[in-house]
């Protein structure tokens, strides 16, 4: 089933090194489509990372540092990349040697189309 | 002191569970109504309530999932300004048990979701083989049943 987000999942995970790429809503970290070739872990992947966006939107917030834009998460064999609003989150899981400023650039350029 | 279950076996998947999800309040009953371990809770009248509420939803949202879709539905989730719930069946040898779970901004639904498959999965494998067939609670027991659960979790057994 595809949905208004399916075409920009595809091309993001076309990207060298992106291993997957899902939208969740925001506050529930529910996956709302998703584009993976890491198995079936897409739901875990979404939650976690909505909840870890949420909260440093919420503490970029209290600590007087305004929104949250592109977050980067680097562990020891990828890179996690989130990019939200108020209603959803945009999340890229990428292998640790991807180029992440192209990543960073069509997540950005993602979310405006999506407005 | 307040204790955690009724059970020893149930207590440690669900503080996991509590830990992990960051929900508020968390119930484990019997699809009967009977609470078998609880979280957050600080009055025994509202985790009567609470369990009474909860066994009522989770047999009606069964019943209207078996006549929409043939089969009950596998989790209840209410979104309230504030709080939100979400109800949801699991098996285990001992039988079948709800949880009921509160949860705020802390959380999310997709986290509530995630931690309540290892929930699951952690009750399901601590769960002890019976070594009889569970006890089925007479309506005229019920309310005695679920007074010793209440007694015993307030620590007045």
């Amino acid at each position: 089933m595809s949905t208004a987000f399916t075409l920009m999942l595809d091309a993001l995970t076309k990207q060298r090194g992106v291993r997957a790429s899902l939208v969740a809503g925001a506050d529930d970290g529910v996956t709302i489509d998703s584009n993976m070739q890491i198995g079936q872990e897409g739901t875990r992947v979404a939650a976690l990372a909505a909840s870890l966006y949420r909260k440093a939107r919420r503490s970029a917030k209290t600590a007087g540092l305004g929104a949250t834009g592109f977050m980067q998460l680097e562990a020891e064999a990828g890179r996690l990349c989130i990019i939200g609003s108020d209603e959803i989150v945009l999340i890229v899981v990428a292998e640790r040697d991807a180029n992440i400023g192209l990543i960073r650039v069509e997540m950005l350029r993602a979310t405006k189309e999506l407005g | 002191m307040i204790k955690a279950s009724v059970e020893p076996w149930i207590e440690a998947p669900l503080k996991r569970f509590v830990d992990d999800a960051g929900v508020v309040l968390a119930l484990l009953l019997h699809p009967t109504g009977q609470v078998q371990a609880q979280h957050g809770f600080t009055r025994a009248v509202d985790i009567m309530s609470a369990c009474a509420l909860a066994a009522a939803i989770h047999v009606s949202s069964a019943e209207l999932g078996r006549q929409l879709d043939g089969k009950p539905f596998g989790g209840l989730h209410h979104a309230g300004k504030e709080r939100q719930v979400f109800l949801a069946e699991t098996q285990t040898q001992r039988g079948p048990y709800i949880l009921l779970t509160v949860f705020d901004h802390e959380s999310s639904l997709g986290l509530v979701q995630l931690y309540f498959d290892e929930f699951r999965a952690n009750l399901a494998g601590a769960a002890p083989i019976p070594v009889a067939p569970p006890a089925v609670t007479l309506n005229e027991d019920f309310e005695k049943e679920l007074n010793s659960n209440l007694n015993f979790l307030f620590g007045r057994a």
